[in-house]
């Protein structure tokens, strides 16, 4: 009486199944090894040929307009030592490094490189985290990883594409460098050293991606990696340090590449081994649970107590936060820092008119003083205040792109709303870093004692607060208009501006070019007052900006990434 | 036969443990040539985490995974070859056309056979042409479907592989495991859809909590559960009191409604004393098998 029906039989005939497999096409397992590898190298290549384009030909071409132009601009002998007097001075190799022959083209030409090298280490360093662990972040790589290939093998196609661009960036300043007139063999031992620098950081975000679990953690631990090499090469260029602690940091090597023959061999040496040493970390690394990192437990449950989320102001509170407190030891610690040295640079530089009057000229002033040390310091918070600003943008495009926003949109809460809520955290956020590297600069002064003003202190650090308002600003038009240009427009943007600023004069741009960067318009404060025409006008645009953002967000589709 | 062959697919007291929570508690489990397997349990239950710890993405804290006797965590080039795999999540290349994807997955896979694709994008109804980022979810499924199907591997591996395809793509799925099966491949899979676990599988196997706590096929799962009788009698009602595996026993009006586990000759002994003129004996409904694991899990894990 019972209905069940018989278990189907699931034991087949031996014969019979190995007939069937008979069916199935023959795998090229072998002849597929390298074709596999060769099939993933050219999808890598592939996702990083437009990033890798901008950033060689942005690269190469601020450092080729300043060999085209040296010529033209330094004239006279006398006009040329007087730059040599840079040399030694704490001040100026904090910012570029250890600088040797500025009399010449080639020590002019890789004394930029003090700047442009952390350029490429930064652009190095996120093509590798976006490759690796942001991949794997948002799921692409557990598809690839299934594929007939061993996670080695796959992590070596990424860093083989990722060195290929590298490589293109080396070759690309050789040839440009010496077909400019520069020495060839100082022109190739620059491109060298550029591509190896690039791909040591590259290679540290290669390492940092296995040790840590989130792109955000990865990018983290490379950025800390290069302020501590920066770090390292302020301590270096500190008056009495002695010579071998350029050799600490990767950034201070490049001031040894103008050293003719060894020196050149010994410098590509060691930007060889620590990529080396890097990799092999990251391929004994790579062998691990896929979504997982090799530091810190897969275990996320948090400790301690969670603080509630209870509306959408609380979230954007704590999204801003938490990306602000990194941003806020970072521009903390640098200013004050630069407060800590403020009285070793400005005496150093006292003792070199000629160097003043450079320095005034380009619109450093007064930097045999303390206030003008400041100043010129938050020259340098600006542009990494417009760099954060230019990040919240970027980050409240994201919560777009990653379709989170849908949870809040399908809410009684209106597009405006949460937008408005989320530009005004930011705006805050970046007055009270502006105000923290202020607190920071003060400090770092006093304890040396040389002290600027509390007040002078806050007032060169709120003056920075207009063109990261700006930045800003143009970074919400962005998401509201040309939402999946947000990120590479915003950061090239505040990018293009401060090089236009920094090279532009070098390159002797007409005027009214150099007047389109805002940094161009910042008053060196506390030195002198407030430019407070050019920051109303920031303001301005800033305010048009959020506007334009606003309105246009609120009239179109949302749209993914 | 079986012991002096190597199984297609082994779990030998594989566990996987996150810190301290256990995802998958010494799971032993073997899959034979041109077997269909589907893979039950709630949230949660280890279901991805046994997938991911066969294809060699994530390391068994102890015990060993093993396609065709080779550890993907070991081997993995020895032993993917032989694998297509659908992830759980399928996440695709925003700026990539599907036809660039589709050529991408089968070149990591180690090749593909095109006109079975072609046939296959075809059958789905899939348009290549367009971008990642504007494919529907049940389009990005497809392209997974495609992408594994056309590999003709030996084996395929799939997580919940019709999650989002609609029912006509879902019956073109189904379609293509039978013929899968015809040709001998083996396909272990995992699902919440029970009636498509019903239509195409010849083993389940169930886990909860990471535990695997039920193993065969599906008549064989039947056959360890309660069956439901009802039946009508006409005068005194039968002493249904005190049956070994009887339970719930409802009886009014000339009704009798109960559950029977195991042996029913105890009961039709029972019902025999008295007037019976008609009986039913049903067996439980998947749903009502899994309804029944479900819930045990869920008072499980809210007494915890
Ligand atoms: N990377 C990880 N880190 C920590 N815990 C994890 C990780 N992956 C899975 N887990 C945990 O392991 C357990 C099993 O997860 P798994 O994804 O295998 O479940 P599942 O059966 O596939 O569930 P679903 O039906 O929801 O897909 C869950 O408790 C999950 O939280
Ligand atoms: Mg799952």
């Amino acid at each position: 009486m019972t209905t069940s029906t018989p278990a189907p039989d699931t034991t087949r005939p031996v014969t019979t199944a190995s007939d069937r497999r008979a069916d199935l096409p023959p795998r090229r397992e072998h002849a597929s090894r390298s074709s596999v590898w060769f099939t993933l190298l050219r999808h890598h290549l592939r996702l990083l040929r437009g990033g890798a384009t901008a950033w060689i030909l942005a690269l190469t071409g601020i450092s080729v307009g300043v060999v085209a132009t040296f010529e033209d601009r330094y004239t006279t002998q006398a006009e040329l030592d007087a730059f040599a007097d840079l040399e030694g001075v704490p001040a100026f190799e904090a910012m570029l490094g250890r600088l040797v022959g500025l009399n010449t083209l080639e020590g002019g030409v890789l004394s930029r490189w003090g700047m442009f090298g952390i350029l490429a280490a930064v652009w190095g360093m996120f093509a590798a985290v976006r490759l690796l662990r942001g991949a794997e972040e948002v799921g692409h790589l557990e598809q690839l990883r299934a594929g007939a290939i061993t996670p080695r093998a796959l992590l070596s196609s990424v860093v083989a594409a990722l060195l290929a661009t590298h490589l293109v960036l080396a070759v690309a300043i050789g040839v440009t460098h010496s077909a400019a007139g520069m020495d060839p063999a100082t022109a190739w031992a620059l491109g060298g050293a550029a591509g190896l620098l690039t791909a040591c950081f590259a290679a540290a975000g290669t390492l940092a991606s296995q040790l840590v679990s989130t792109r955000r953690r990865a990018v983290g631990i490379v950025g800390a990696a290069l302020g501590i090499s920066l770090g390292l090469r302020l301590i270096a260029a500190a008056g009495g340090t002695p010579d071998w602690v350029w050799w600490t940091t990767p950034l201070g090597w490049l001031g040894f590449l103008h050293e003719i023959d060894a020196a050149q061999l010994t410098v590509l040496g060691a930007y060889a081994v620590l990529l080396v040493v890097l990799l092999a970390a990251a391929f004994v690394l790579a062998h691990r649970d896929l979504h997982a990192g090799f530091l810190g437990s897969s275990d996320d449950t948090p400790r301690g107590a969670v603080r509630p989320i209870r509306g959408q102001a609380s979230l954007a509170r704590r999204l801003t936060l938490a990306s602000s407190r990194t941003w806020g030891a970072v521009i903390g610690l640098l200013a004050l820092t630069f407060g800590l040295l403020a009285r070793d640079f400005s005496e150093a530089v006292a003792d070199l008119p000629t160097m003043v009057e450079l320095a005034d000229a380009v619109g450093w002033l007064a930097i045999d003083t303390a206030e003008g040390i400041v100043a010129y310091t938050f020259t340098i918070i600006a542009l990494l205040l417009a760099v954060f600003a230019v990040g919240q943008a970027v980050a409240i495009r994201e919560e777009e792109a990653s379709w989170r926003i849908e949870h809040l949109m399908v809410r009684p809460l209106s597009r405006t709303t949460w937008l408005a809520t989320r530009i005004v955290h930011s705006l805050a956020a970046m007055v009270a870093l502006a105000l923290v590297a202020g607190v920071g600069a003060w400090a770092g002064t006093a304890i040396v004692g040389t002290p600027v003003s509390f007040v002078d202190a806050l007032a060169a650090g709120l003056n920075t607060v207009s063109v990261a308002w700006l930045a800003f600003g143009l970074g919400i038009a962005l998401v509201g208009v040309v939402p999946r240009l947000t990120a590479p427009l915003s950061y090239g943007l505040v990018l293009a501006a401060y090089l236009l600023d920094f090279v532009g004069g070098m390159l002797e741009l007409p005027e009214a070019v150099l007047e389109l960067s805002p940094f161009a318009h910042l008053a060196s404060v506390p030195v002198v007052e407030m430019n407070l025409t050019a920051t109303g006008v920031s303001l301005a645009v800033a305010a048009l900006g959020i506007v334009v953002g606003l309105v246009a967000f609120r009239r179109r589709d949302l749209q993914e990434a | 036969m079986a012991s002096t062959k190597v199984p297609v697919v082994r779990f030998d007291e594989t566990t996987k443990k996150f810190g301290s929570l256990v995802a998958l508690d010494r799971l032993s489990l073997d899959i034979d040539q041109g077997e269909i397997v589907g893979l039950l349990g709630p949230n949660g239950a280890g279901k991805t985490t046994t997938l991911r710890t066969l294809l060699g993405l994530m390391r068994p804290t102890s015990g060993r995974a093993l396609i065709n006797g080779v550890a993907a965590w070991d081997d993995p080039v020895t032993a993917l070859a032989q694998v297509a795999y659908i992830p759980g999540d399928v996440a695709v290349w925003p700026q990539l056309t599907g036809g660039q994807i589709l050529d991408l997955l089968g070149g990591v896979s180690g090749g593909i056979d095109e006109g079975y694709r072609e046939q296959l994008i075809e059958r789905f109804a899939f348009d290549p042409s367009k971008k990642g980022r504007s494919y529907s979810k049940g389009n990005r499924q497809k392209i997974a479907v495609i992408a594994a199907l056309s590999t003709r591997a030996p084996l395929l591996v799939m997580d919940e592989p019709t999650s989002g395809l609609d029912p006509l793509m879902e019956a073109t799925f189904q379609a293509c495991l039978r013929e899968a099966k015809q040709r001998g491949q083996t396909i272990l899979l995992s699902s919440h859809i029970l009636s498509e676990v019903e239509a195409v599988c010849d083993r389940v196997a169930v886990l909860r909590q990471g535990v695997l706590v039920e193993h065969g096929t599906l008549a064989d799962l039947r056959h360890l559960h309660a069956h439901t009788v009802e039946a009508t009698y006409v005068g005194t009602p039968p002493q249904l009191e005190g049956i070994p595996g009887v339970q719930d026993v409802q009886i009014a009006d000339g009704a009798i409604r109960l559950q029977v586990a195991g042996s029913t000759d105890a009961l039709i002994k029972a019902l025999a004393a008295a007037e019976v003129p008609s009986i039913q004996l049903r067996e439980p409904s998947l749903d009502e098998l899994f309804h029944a694991y479900y819930e045990d899990d869920a008072t499980e894990r809210a007494s915890a």
